[in-house]
């Protein structure tokens, strides 16, 4: 049976696995130095750090790479496990449960950032 | 496709390769922190909220429990990141040859062993004594 979405979807989603590792692998270190840097952290630094748009921007981009990575890093976990014959809806259903789930995390995510002032 | 093919999954008698501990980690770690996230961002939320609230997390991750979730998923974070930067460096031929396969494996294995049991043990030692 042809995978609904084309024979190429498993290379970008390599490809969107790796990018969205380099990002995140450029930001957590970054991020662990500005805390560091602005120690001692209380709730006014921490507050100070995310009222910058910088921060607000780059976060966000952040969690939308981690939301995409973790999409198709459990995407790749379904696949292998979930393989029975008649395992092709429930697939599909955590897919899109999970798609769901992220898609809103990913507003919540937005709300979050854009609420501190 | 469907043959019936040999399938040995004796958990307990099958010994993985460094490698492929490493690897099984991976997915563990990876497949923790994908459903971590959910309450992850409910605790940047709450951190982000008020002078309150940001206590309330601190007093969590300073708790028995908090501080054992937190040191779990600060594990599962290393991992995974150190295991990733492995898998980067294969996608350009790095480290591929058995031998520094082996090496950096262990590398990523006892990497995050270690910075963990060096925070739980300066967390230790600033609350002096208890955990």
């Amino acid at each position: 049976m042809r995978r609904v979405g084309g024979s190429r979807r498993g290379l970008d989603m390599w490809l969107l696995q790796r990018a969205s590792a380099i990002y995140m692998a450029i930001f957590l270190p970054v991020f662990l130095l500005i805390l560091l840097d602005s120690r001692p952290l209380d709730y006014a630094v921490w507050q100070g750090l995310f009222a910058t748009l910088a921060l607000k921007v780059a976060t966000l981009l952040f969690v939308a790479a981690l939301l995409t990575h973790a999409w198709i890093g459990l995407r790749e976990i379904f696949i292998d496990y979930i393989h029975c014959t008649r395992c092709a809806l429930l697939r599909l259903f955590l897919y899109f449960a999970f798609a769901l789930l992220y898609l809103a995390c990913l507003i919540w995510a937005a709300d979050i950032l854009w609420s501190v002032r | 496709m469907h043959r019936k093919r040999p399938f040995f999954l004796d958990l307990l008698a099958i010994r993985l390769p460094i490698g492929g501990v490493v690897s099984i980690l991976h997915r563990a770690s990876g497949a923790m922190l994908s459903l971590a996230i959910p309450a992850l961002l409910y605790i940047l939320m709450l951190s982000l909220r008020s002078a309150e609230d940001f206590a309330q997390v601190q007093a969590f991750f300073d708790g028995g429990l908090g501080g054992l979730i937190g040191l779990g998923l600060l594990w599962a974070l290393l991992h995974h990141l150190f295991a990733g930067l492995r898998h980067l460096g294969f996608d350009i031929g790095w480290g591929e040859e058995k031998l520094p396969a082996r090496l950096t494996a262990k590398l990523a294995l006892l990497a995050a062993i270690v910075i963990v049991g060096v925070v739980a043990l300066l967390r230790l030692l600033q609350s002096g004594g208890t955990p």
